[in-house]
This record gives C-alpha cells, sequence and structure tokens, in this order.
C-alpha cells in the first residue's frame, strides 16, 4: 500500500504523466459531470416537491450547498497543494494550488450570491452580519489575497511559496465557518447534512442535493485538470514531448 | 543537556502553553454569551439595559400574534421555553413569519420591558419536507399525545 | 538568542530617535477618528452608540499603517542574510520584531485611547473594555500583520497588497473586540470576548511567528 503511494506521488510529480493519463479522462468527466448535473436540476427543480415552510424557494438550495461545499473543499485542497509543494518542493503542487484559487474563489462567490437571494424571500434580508455569512466572506476575501499575492510576486517560485503560506494561515477560517452555526447563535440554520447522522431532509429532496453536490465536484475536478494541462503546456513549452503534442 | 535539545524543547513547552491556553480561553469565551442575539431569558431576567439596541431570538408563542387594526403594526411573544417577552414591530413582516417560528428582532427594550423592533428577520430550520410529510408528522405527533394520555388516564384509574 | 535580542533593542532604539515612525500612526489614529464626528454625526448621543467600532477600526488601520516597513529595511540592507546565515531561528527572531512592532504601535494606541474615548463620547462604562480590548488585540494585529510583512517585504508596491492579505485575518479580531466595547457600553458581560480575544493572541504567538519566519526565507530567492 504504502510503496503504491510513493509510486502513485512520484507518478503525479510528473507533468507529462499527468498531462498523457487525464487526456483520457477529460471526456468521461465532462460527461459525467454535465449528466449529473442535468439529472440533479430536473430531480431537484421538478420533481422534489416544495418545503412545508419555505415552499419553492427552497429550491436554490441545489446550487447554494454544492457551491459553497465546494469553496471551502478548495480553499483546503489549495493550502494541501500548497503544503505539498513547501515541504517536498513538488512542481505539479504548486501548479495545482495556483489553478484552484480563482475557481474556489468563484464558487465561493456563487454560495453568497445565491444565499443572498434565497436570504431575501425566507429571511426577510438580503444580507446579515451573523458569524457564518461573515466568515464566508472572509473566505473570499482570502481567495483574492492569495491570488494578489500570486501576482505580484516577481519570482515564480517566491510566488508559489507565497501563496502557500497565505493560503495556510487563513486555513484558521474554515473550522470558523463550519462551527460557526454551533458556536453562535446565528440567522443562518445549521448544517442539514451531518458526516454522522441521518440527514434532516426528506429524502425525495436530499436525493438531488447529493447528486448536484457530486456534480459540482466532478465539474471543479474537471476545470481544474484543465487548468493544470494549461499550466503543464505553458511550463513544459520548451521540451520535446510538448513540442511533439503541439506541432501534431 | 545540549544546547540544540534545550532550544527545542524551550519552543516545544512554549508551543503547548501557547495553545493549551487559547483552547482554554477559547472554551471559557464559548461557555460565556457572545451571540449574535440575546434569548428571552435573559431579556426577562434585566441583564439588557433598557433603550440600547440589541437583537433578540426565539420562537413565536402560538397564538399570541395579535395586529393593529389600522397600519402594519403588530404584537407578539417570543420565548425561548423558559421566559416570554412582548414584541412589538411596526413594518412589513418577512413570509416565513409566522407562529412557532424562529425569529431574530433587531431593536430596543424600553422600560415597561416590551422589546420594540425595527427590524423582524425570520429564522428556518435545517429540515427540509413535503407539507404532506409535515401534516403526518404533526398528527403523529398529536396521536402519540393522546395514547400518552389516555394510557395515563388508565393508569390513573 | 543574543541576535534577537540585539536587534530588538536596536530597532528600538531606532523608533526612540526617529519619532515619526511611531508617532506618525498615533497621529493617523487621532484624525480618523476625529473625522467621524465631523463627517457623520456629532451628536453625542450617536456617537457614544459608535465610538467603540470607530476607535477600533482606526486602530486597525493606524496598525497597518506602520506595518509596511517591519521588514523592509532588513531586508534592503542585507540584515536579512545576515540572520539567516546565523543560523538564529527565524521563529524568536520574527517573534521579536512582532513585538518590536507592537511597541510603537499597539502599545502607544492602547495608551492614547482613553482620549479618543472621550472625543467620541464613549460610554462611561466602556472605557475599561476599550483598554483592556485594545490590549490584549492589538499585538494579535502585530503577529498577524508581521506574517503579511514578511511576505510581501521585498515588493516594490507591497504597502496596499499586505493591507488586502492582512485585512480579512484582522476581521475576527475586530469584531469581537468592538462587541466587548459595545457591550460594556450598554452594561452588559463583555468577559467571553475578551477572553476570545486572548485565545487568539495566544494562538497568534505560537503560530505566526512560523509562517513569518517561512515567508522571510522567500525575500532572499529573488
Amino acid at each position: 500500500m504504502w510503496q503504491w503511494l510513493v509510486r502513485l506521488y512520484h507518478r503525479l510529480g510528473s507533468p507529462k504523466w499527468f498531462y498523457e493519463m487525464t487526456e483520457r479522462w477529460i471526456f468521461w468527466l465532462a460527461l459525467a459531470a454535465g449528466g449529473s448535473a442535468i439529472v440533479g436540476l430536473v430531480l431537484g427543480l421538478l420533481y422534489a416537491p416544495a418545503d412545508y415552510q419555505q415552499g419553492d424557494s427552497f429550491r436554490i438550495i441545489y446550487i447554494h450547498v454544492p457551491a459553497a461545499l465546494l469553496a471551502q473543499s478548495a480553499y483546503m485542497m489549495m493550502a494541501v497543494a500548497g503544503a505539498v509543494y513547501l515541504i517536498w518542493r513538488m512542481k505539479m503542487a504548486a501548479w495545482v494550488a495556483k489553478v484552484i484559487a480563482p475557481v474556489g474563489a468563484a464558487f465561493c462567490l456563487i454560495a453568497l450570491l445565491t444565499g443572498a437571494i434565497w436570504g431575501k424571500p425566507t429571511w426577510g434580508t438580503w444580507w446579515v452580519w451573523d458569524a457564518r455569512l461573515t466568515s464566508m466572506l472572509m473566505l473570499l476575501f482570502l481567495y483574492f489575497g492569495v491570488m494578489a499575492l500570486q501576482q505580484a510576486m516577481e519570482s515564480e517560485e517566491a510566488s508559489y511559496k507565497a501563496g502557500a503560506i497565505l493560503a495556510l494561515v487563513g486555513l484558521v477560517n474554515i473550522p470558523i465557518i463550519k462551527y460557526s452555526v454551533e458556536w453562535w447563535n446565528t440567522l443562518h440554520q445549521p448544517a442539514t447534512l451531518k458526516l454522522t447522522e441521518k440527514p434532516s431532509m426528506h429524502p425525495d429532496m436530499l436525493w438531488p442535493l447529493l447528486i448536484m453536490i457530486v456534480s459540482t465536484y466532478l465539474f471543479f475536478a474537471l476545470v481544474v485538470i484543465l487548468r493544470t494541462r494549461n499550466e503543464i503546456l505553458w511550463h513544459e513549452r520548451k521540451r520535446q514531448w510538448v513540442r511533439k503534442i503541439l506541432e501534431s | 543537556m545540549h544546547p540544540q535539545r534545550k532550544k527545542r524543547l524551550h519552543l516545544i513547552l512554549f508551543l503547548v502553553l501557547a495553545v493549551a491556553s487559547a483552547v482554554g480561553l477559547a472554551m471559557y469565551s464559548l461557555s460565556q454569551n457572545i451571540n449574535l442575539f440575546q434569548t428571552p431569558t435573559q431579556i426577562a431576567n434585566g441583564e439588557v439595559p433598557p433603550g440600547r439596541t440589541i437583537r433578540a431570538g426565539g420562537l413565536v408563542v402560538e397564538g399570541s400574534v395579535e395586529r393593529d387594526q389600522q397600519g402594519l403594526g403588530v404584537t407578539f411573544r417570543v420565548t425561548d421555553g423558559q421566559s416570554e417577552v412582548p414584541v412589538f414591530y411596526d413594518g412589513i413582516l418577512p413570509d416565513l413569519f409566522r407562529e412557532g417560528q424562529g425569529i431574530v428582532a433587531l431593536g430596543e427594550v424600553n422600560t415597561e420591558g416590551l422589546f420594540v423592533a425595527s427590524e423582524v428577520l425570520a429564522k428556518h430550520d435545517e429540515n427540509y419536507m413535503p407539507p404532506e410529510v409535515q401534516a403526518a408528522l404533526e398528527q403523529a405527533h398529536q396521536d402519540g399525545k393522546a395514547q400518552m394520555e389516555a394510557a395515563a388516564k388508565e393508569a390513573s384509574y | 538568542m543574543s541576535l534577537v535580542r540585539a536587534t530588538v533593542r536596536r530597532d528600538l532604539l531606532l523608533a526612540a530617535r526617529n519619532p515619526g515612525e511611531w508617532a506618525n500612526p498615533l497621529m493617523f489614529f487621532l484624525m480618523v477618528a476625529a473625522l467621524f464626528p465631523m463627517a457623520v454625526d456629532p451628536n453625542p448621543e450617536f456617537l457614544s452608540k459608535i465610538s467603540g467600532g470607530v476607535i477600533w477600526v482606526a486602530a486597525l488601520l493606524a496598525t497597518l499603517l506602520s506595518l509596511d516597513s517591519l521588514y523592509r529595511a532588513d531586508v534592503e540592507d542585507g540584515s536579512l542574510e545576515q540572520w539567516l546565515a546565523s543560523g538564529e531561528s527565524l521563529y524568536a527572531m520574527s517573534l521579536g520584531k512582532a513585538l518590536v512592532h507592537w511597541c510603537i504601535s499597539g502599545l502607544p494606541l492602547t495608551l492614547m485611547s482613553p482620549l479618543l474615548g472621550v472625543m467620541l463620547h464613549l460610554p462611561e462604562d466602556a472605557y475599561f473594555a476599550l483598554f483592556i480590548s485594545l490590549a490584549v488585540g492589538t499585538p494579535v494585529l502585530s503577529l498577524l500583520g508581521a506574517v503579511g510583512a514578511a511576505l510581501t517585504a521585498s515588493l516594490r508596491s507591497g504597502g496596499l497588497l499586505l493591507t488586502l492579505l492582512i485585512l480579512p485575518l484582522y476581521v475576527p479580531v475586530l469584531i469581537f473586540a468592538a462587541s466587548a466595547v459595545y457591550h460594556a457600553g450598554i452594561g452588559m458581560a463583555y468577559n467571553g470576548q475578551v477572553a476570545m480575544l486572548g485565545a487568539m493572541l495566544a494562538l497568534a504567538l505560537a503560530l505566526t511567528p512560523f509562517a513569518a519566519g517561512a515567508a522571510l526565507k522567500l525575500n532572499l530567492s529573488r
């Protein structure tokens, strides 16, 4: 097992291997992400029953929750990739961390916007400065900070390292977001999906949500892989194998 | 001890001490009240001085909502299970506002103990279900209650 | 350790000989706080409601103002290379530098806060809360800020970027501190908020010097 992991690590560290390997994945990933999004949206918007309290306005959950979950996971992945780069100097990790930042920021923005749209009809306000909303806004700013820092650094290596350090420092925000609804009396409701307990949602409403979450993660994987491939082509443009691809 | 190791030991001791005190202080802090809103019990106990802007949160008491004959004014009571506080609000209530619903109100307590709200927001919980299921649950709940009451009656004979 | 002590002493001496370094942020602090009554509403009742938050925001901005130069001189004159070559732990060095920064920014701000309280009609009950929240909270600002200063030390236009990086990390401090002052002002308990600031300080003391030390090394790989 351990040896297998080491081998996988070395392979992942090789841009050429990654590029050739993902060539085959892209089509299936795109198909799976698109297909599950269609299924999830149709089930969620047309077939799931209306909520007993919120009526149809709860349906925005099918965008809001996946985007919010992904914004946080993406930040964690960015920080972990950054840490891998800092410790083992694996270039691929730095590229992955770099390409995740704008994607994560976009999902964070989507979560905030859909949250505002959901808040108006249910809570009666677009925005309230409670712990959950504020910490999510901070997450967006942290993404911006990482991106701005990477842009400002002159040497590429320094930009990766600086971004990784900032991402790791900002990691404190993640548990704050997660537990904000339990530590404080917030206006935002506690989590519906929990790892250890049964979700507090009717199965007819739950399935589309789970499908949408899977679909969002697949979409994220697809975008990150495509963007990483671009990084690889750019950084390895002087290598023989890339030239061959570009010529053909 | 080797000076290098001694240094490392000092660093680790310092780190452990700092992290432990951070955890301790955070635990203490969370046991205090540092919330977005105050509970009706706190307001009823006079912990909130009158005339100061605060947020109050709780459940709207069933059957307590009274609308003014003219205008938008509405009075209701808010409870946390222990105490109740009367609330007055003059404005448009959110769609989700109804009896038994959780709300958060921004406003101040006047000298008579009435909470005058300038904004009322509705909280909704993390449970989602279709109305039929909710009705069925309610029914089951009441049936259960009736059965329990019947059982209690029988037992008392 | 002697290197850290010498650097701290040198920096404090430099600050003492060059009062502008610490006095300018203080003047900034005073002026920002004075702008609010002029621009918004000089009514004492209104001011007493916002004074705690205004003082804290002003303190936060004043801290940022002096952060930019924290490591710049050391990077430019080669002191940083000397530190790295000396084998002295960068952890202790970053901690020492953050401490110096607090001594010339957060400490004077804390000592001057009652004056601002008077200017902005801070409720009488809130003076102690303001003082204690600044005393516990501003070191956190210095420690977090030192990470940002180390990250941007070798950049030409680092100042604005530093603000962008560090402000989101300052928000929790601001929330708890302002909440402590506000609750003290309306006569409610605020020990929970101060304890939370204390927890942040302990955590920042333990962890931020690692990040700052790692960030310092970046400035050599130019």
